[in-house]
């Protein structure tokens, strides 16, 4: 490998000198002149007729300056089934909905305004249950759809799962299931709309998708009669996504509807109670996994069905099967595989997107069901995943084809650093699960592409302008460093702009893991062009042809005799002032060449994958059910570490929020209504529950990778859940199915087995 | 309802007018337009609100505005030098990856420093001790302990500064 | 946030006739991190906050070198019980409770007063001073009096406190010899807990170091109030204190306790734990105790 100056270097994130002071800007710090607040007034009632609204008392409030309700407003359907309007009509399906929005001058008036808003409701009754919700019967949430059931098509069945499980010399079949979680993005949502004289709207919001944002404003813009305007969205930096920003909002919507009411700017900012209970979930899940291998512990089959809680809207939540075909149909070889989803309307909140997307539910039931394979087969458990890991040059059964896997190495990582099981101390085990996750872009969209500029100046320093969405990840960082190494600069040399749609070129979103991989290729893309042209103009200076020029320490040189160089910036302004002058530009828009998925769900969604192992050694308090972390390790093949700071930060954050997954994390609701929205009692983890974590890494360079880098936003939470369940089965011998696994799970399940052990 | 209070904010005497109900955080942020203190909840359970005051780091979320009379308040915008150095801990926090999306960074900070002023040798179980009320959600705190810890135990000097050199190059 | 007029007494008779001049629309405020939280969050609307942080008094606990006897005033924060070597040394059960209260930035302004007039069936303060015999110290409008700390906490969020009085001190009597105490504050995480459950244990040896004099059990969120395991208490006094007694105790109190299902926990669970719990905070005081007599 060549000697990297900018690439693989621990080079701390761009702008944390400016967070690290304080000076960042985030929604809440922004204020506009004249900018109103906005309030938004919710549903008392999970499902209910909406009999009549009076807003007369509010209006007459002082400094209230608009009030909609659902009637005021055009028919704008967002979502992805569009089913969910920013303020509700005729009735509201859970506590979330949104009943009406008030903007006034101050964000106390605006609450005031809300509480004299008086809305008679006629109560309906609720459904909560998915599975009841599948009944005939069922109260119907949305009554146009005729069923609760989403005509989704998540099925599919590769090989012949029948057949093969005739064949197979052990299976296991079991249920799981997963609930509620949320983001808990340290920063609360919020956005900012404003428009022109002309109605061309600008919009601050927290998102991850500027570019598909627009167009969903856009559309907005459309229902509102305002055609063939032009819609600015400017992202300001975001306190955590983590998927939650992957859709738009009632809450964006209503901002603009308010700007436009209202002719001033607008702004709605969330409370941390209204960021709990008003923003989406991670999909909770009931999961029935059957697995088998033949005598020899290879893989026969995976026949696993679902059903997904919706709740009352379609987001994000609702598409999860599609990724979580991923862990099913290719973690691991397994030649015969059926799945099937259903999601189901309730009357609880709606799901999103959150880091995994699916991911993370999929690979708890599997790997857990591994472990119990690996016991009725007799194998040992890594040796069971070694028979059957994926192989570089596999193509799995859904066409992915892998490129690159460091599975084998990972799993032997692990149990190296974890140790052999015994000699066994009571209580205490280890657990093993493992991952694959895309990493090298997902072709979700039509395009699954990003765009950059490069635009260099007369001192050789450059700003770079990029789809890429940075929401603390470090997206800012993968550029530059990417974008340094090739011209032979320093990092500091690169400014980034990023997230305002007005300025930077396209780009799907900060989703997928892809940022690293598809932004980073193409700020690469875009800085070989301007390479190739410095080239050019260094090739006349010099006297030397081109192929034989290399950038580095800020100079143009030839390769062989470094002494022959140019600086630069030197060599910029040389050609910018003289006749017929010119200046350096270039823009690169990277598409990679992976595939949609056929209607088999079928096709190579990424152009390599990320693999690994983690393990975790635990140990179970037997009287009261308490589970204790020992040592974690999370070991990843990631292609190539670009900057390893910023890879382990992933790494560590995604392990402790996989924690909370696995053992603490979960949004209570009870009829619909969430009873814990506030960080008191959502148990998100402290400092003080930190567990030693190990994250060794492989790098397989892989071919088609920024210098060989693959994504890492997402796996250090997918396998965290299984591997502690399956450590917690080796420690005290019961499988805890359910998430979180708590002290009281952990405890009934002790007592079962005592009692079928007596 | 509002009284003259005088205090010092960052080393810098001030007198300003205050009404009852404010809390420190609404006076800071939306009087003084110091921004750099965050609010995560707005109810003592995030500690993204987290300023110094007479020593003690509090929640000025929950803090009564009235309250820092005569008293000596420090927010994170008094920690860098006039002429733009950082402070230790900023320069580890962000050297050190301890700062990711950046939301509970000034919170952080503040309770670290509060905690460095008392303890300068703060052992990693004080550091949880002293930080168990400030939740970040992007860094799973490793890499927070690591920048706080580089400077309890060794000194500024000892952060490995790779990353640093750079900056170091330009000068 | 709800509007209300700071008034800032420099004695305690101020505040008293500052209270008993706006009557329910003023609120008393120490630490405020009770009293602005349920502002905030519109679960009460004072129009006057008191504020008490201005009154003198002892801004640590300090121990009456002749009778022996501690004294907490009302006003001193956590953290200056969490930091006192006294506290630490001599009462560790308060020194478990105190150190785990909120984070250090809520113990830097949070009142021990606060803890135990919020009356809150978790309150992690109350436990360990019930264990401790700890009487209240109160003055108002009629004059001064004492309640047994134990008897102070009528329901939830409700206290023995008149309308205008104030909590203006705690007195924990001395100890016996061979005393140790230990309060554990049960929960899912490591930090920043309400408890699921508080269990607070006190046991004094008799001279051989092996017969129980004394015992009591405190147990917090197992009633509407703080509440003590009588007959847990009554079982250990005049036994050989092992691991076999404790966990009968637990067993007993377990029973005493009456504890319910809430978000925080179910009553099966809490109520088992109420056994585990009192046994081990049981072993701990004998290692405390042990630990003294070297
Ligand atoms: C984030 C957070 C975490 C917390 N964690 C814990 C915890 O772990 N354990 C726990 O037990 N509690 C916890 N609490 C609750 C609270 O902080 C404590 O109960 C605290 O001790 C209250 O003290 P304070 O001085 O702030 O009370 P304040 O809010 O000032 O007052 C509380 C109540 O007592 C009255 N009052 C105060 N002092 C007196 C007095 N001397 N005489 C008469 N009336 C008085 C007030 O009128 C008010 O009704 C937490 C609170 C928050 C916000
Ligand atoms: S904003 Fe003050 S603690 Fe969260
Ligand atoms: S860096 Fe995002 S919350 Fe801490």
């Amino acid at each position: 490998m060549q000697d990297l100056k900018a690439v693989g270097k621990r080079i701390p994130k761009i702008d944390a000198v400016d967070k690290a002071t304080g000076r960042v800007e985030y929604i809440q710090d922004i204020k506009l002149a004249g900018m109103l607040h906005g309030k938004i007034l919710y549903s008392k009632y999970p499902h209910a007729r909406i009999v009549n609204i009076d807003t007369s008392k509010a209006k007459q409030l002082t400094g209230v300056r608009a009030i909609l309700t659902g009637k005021d407003i055009p028919e704008i359907k967002f979502g992805v089934y569009k089913d969910n309007r920013p303020l509700k009509t005729g009735k509201v399906r859970s506590y979330r909905d949104e009943v009406a929005a008030v903007a006034a001058i101050d964000p106390e008036i605006a609450q005031e305004a809300l509480s004299l808003i008086k809305v008679t409701y006629e109560a309906l009754p609720g459904i909560f249950d998915p599975e009841a919700a599948m009944k005939e019967d069922a109260p119907l949430v949305h009554e146009e759809h005729k069923t609760n059931i989403l005509k989704m098509p998540w099925k599919l069945h590769y090989g012949d799962v029948e057949t093969a499980k005739k064949e197979t010399a052990y299976m296991v079949e079991n249920r799981f299931s997963t609930t509620w979680v949320t983001h808990c993005c340290l920063g609360t949502s919020g956005a900012i709309a404003q428009f022109d004289n002309t109605n061309n709207l600008t919009i601050y919001t927290n998102t991850q998708i500027p570019s598909l944002a627009q167009k969903d404003f856009l559309s907005a813009l459309k229902a509102m009669g305002l055609r063939d305007k032009r819609v600015r969205v400017i992202k300001p930096c975001i306190g955590g996504g983590f998927g939650s920003k992957l859709d738009t909002y009632a809450y964006e919507y209503l901002s603009i509807l308010l700007a436009f009411h209202t002719r001033k700017p607008v702004k709605i900012v969330f409370g941390r109670e209204e960021e709990f209970f008003a923003t989406s979930t991670r999909q909770p899940t009931i999961m029935d996994v059957a697995q088998g291998c033949d005598k020899n512990g290879k893989l026969l089959f995976r026949d696993i069905s679902m059903v997904l809680d919706n709740g009352a809207y379609t987001s994000w939540g609702a598409t999860t099967p599609s990724v979580m075909m991923m862990p099913i149909t290719s973690l691991y070889r397994v030649p015969n595989v059926r799945y099937e989803a259903m999601c189901v309307y309730t009357n609880n909140t709606y799901s999103q997107a959150m880091r995994g997307y699916g991911n993370p539910q999929a690979t708890f039931a599997i790997e857990s069901s591994m472990d119990m394979l690996a016991e009725t087969s007799g194998f040992d458990p890594m040796e069971l995943r070694r028979i059957n890991a994926n192989q570089a040059g596999d193509v799995s059964p859904q066409d992915f084809q892998i490129t690159t896997c460091g599975l084998d190495q990972c799993i032997d990582e692990v149990e190296k650093r974890l140790g052999k099981k015994t000699p066994k101390e009571k209580g205490v085990g280890v657990g093993f699960a493992s991952l694959i996750h895309v990493g090298g872009g997902a072709r979700v969209y039509k395009s699954d592409g990003c765009g950059t500029i490069i635009k260099m100046d007369d001192y050789g320093k450059i700003n770079l302008f990029t789809g890429a969405t940075d929401m603390g990840q470090g997206a800012d960082n993968m550029v530059a460093q990417i974008v340094a190494e090739e011209l032979g600069l320093d990092v500091a040399d690169v400014h980034v702009i990023h997230s305002d749609t007005d300025v930077c070129p396209w780009d799907v979103g900060a989703h997928a893991s892809r940022t690293t991989f598809v932004a980073g290729n193409s700020a690469l893309g875009a800085a070989k062009k301007i390479k190739a042209r410095i080239f050019d103009m260094a090739s006349k200076q010099l006297e030397a042809p081109p192929e034989i020029l290399v950038m580095a320490n800020r100079m143009v040189m030839v390769k062989e005799d470094p002494k022959k160089r140019l600086e630069i910036g030197k060599l910029l302004r040389k050609f910018h002032f003289s006749t017929n002058g010119e200046m350096l530009m270039a823009e690169y828009f990277y598409d990679p060449e992976n595939e949609n998925l056929g209607r088999d769900f079928k096709g190579n969604t990424s152009m390599t994958y990320t693999f690994g192992t983690h393990g975790a050694r635990v140990k179970v308090d037997e009287e009261t059910g308490k589970v204790q972390i020992l040592k974690y390790v999370a070991a990843h093949d990631i292609g190539r570490a670009i900057n390893p700071i910023l890879l382990e930060g992933q790494v560590y954050g995604g392990v402790m929020m996989g924690i909370g997954y696995a053992l603490t994390e979960q949004i209570i609701h009870e009829k619909g209504e969430i009873m814990n929205p506030n960080f008191r009692d959502y148990k998100i983890l402290t400092i003080k529950d930190v567990v030693p974590i190990e994250a060794p890494v492989f790098e397989t360079f892989d071919k088609d990778g920024p210098y060989g880098a693959k994504g890492i936003g997402e796996p250090g939470c997918v396998p965290t859940a299984p591997a502690i369940a399956n450590a917690i089965y080796d420690a005290i011998g019961v499988r805890i199915k359910d998430l979180p696994i708590t002290p009281e799970r952990v405890l009934t399940a002790i007592k079962a087995k005592k009692k079928l052990e007596s | 309802m509002g009284k003259m209070i005088s205090f010092a904010l960052n080393g810098n005497k001030m007198a300003v007018e205050v009404k009852d109900h404010w809390t420190l955080l609404h006076l800071l942020r939306e009087e003084l337009g110091l921004l750099g203190t965050k609010e995560g909840c707005g109810s003592g359970e995030c500690g993204a609100c987290t300023v110094i005051v007479d020593g003690m780091a509090v929640n000025s979320c929950l803090f009564p505005g009235l309250e820092i009379a005569e008293k000596d308040v420090v927010t994170i915008e008094g920690l860098t030098s006039p002429d733009g150095t950082l402070h230790p801990l900023q320069k580890s926090f962000v050297e050190n990856g301890g700062i990711q999306c950046g939301y509970c960074t000034p919170g952080m900070i503040m309770s670290a420093k509060a905690l460095l002023d008392e303890s300068p040798n703060a052992t990693e179980e004080e550091i949880k001790h002293s930080l168990a009320g400030n939740i970040c959600r992007c860094t799973g705190y490793v890499q927070i302990i690591d920048s706080i810890k580089s400077i309890s135990e060794g000194g500024v000097e000892e952060v490995h500064v790779v990353a640093w050199k750079n900056k170091e190059k330009d000068e | 946030m709800k509007q209300f007029a700071y008034l800032v007494p420099r004695s305690l008779d101020e505040a008293i006739s500052f209270h008993e001049a706006h009557g329910d629309r003023a609120k008393y405020v120490a630490g405020g991190t009770d009293v602005l939280v349920k502002i905030k969050e519109g679960k009460i609307l004072p129009d006057y906050l008191i504020s008490l942080k201005h009154i003198l008094g002892q801004d640590r606990p300090l121990l009456n070198q002749e009778t022996g006897e501690l004294y907490i005033g009302s006003f001193v924060t956590h953290r200056m019980i969490e930091k006192s070597a006294i506290v630490r040394i001599h009462y560790p059960i308060l020194h478990d409770a105190i150190r785990n209260i909120g984070s250090v930035q809520i113990r830097n302004v949070a009142t021990i007063g606060g803890n135990l007039v919020n009356a809150v069936p978790s309150a992690d303060g109350a436990i360990p001073l019930i264990t401790l015999d700890a009487t209240a110290n109160i003055q108002g409008p009629k004059g001064e009096r004492s309640v047994d700390l134990a008897r102070f906490f009528l329901g939830p969020g409700l206290c023995d406190l008149e309308r205008s009085e104030i909590l203006i001190e705690i007195v924990v009597p001395p100890l016996l010899l061979r005393t140790g105490s230990a309060y554990i504050k049960f929960g899912r995480r490591e930090a920043m807990e309400l408890p699921m459950l508080g269990v607070g244990v006190l046991l004094s040896l008799g001279e051989s170091s092996v017969t129980c004099v004394k015992a009591r059990i405190c147990l917090g969120v197992a009633a509407p109030t703080p509440i003590r395991a009588l007959e847990a208490e009554a079982f250990l006094v005049g036994k050989p204190i092992d691991g076999g007694t404790l966990e009968k105790a637990g067993k007993i109190a377990a029973k005493e306790s009456r504890v319910r299902d809430s978000i925080r926990g179910v009553a099966w669970y809490r109520r088992e734990m109420v056994g585990v719990l009192v046994k081990r905070m049981g072993l701990k005081c004998m290692e405390r105790i042990k630990k003294l007599a070297q």
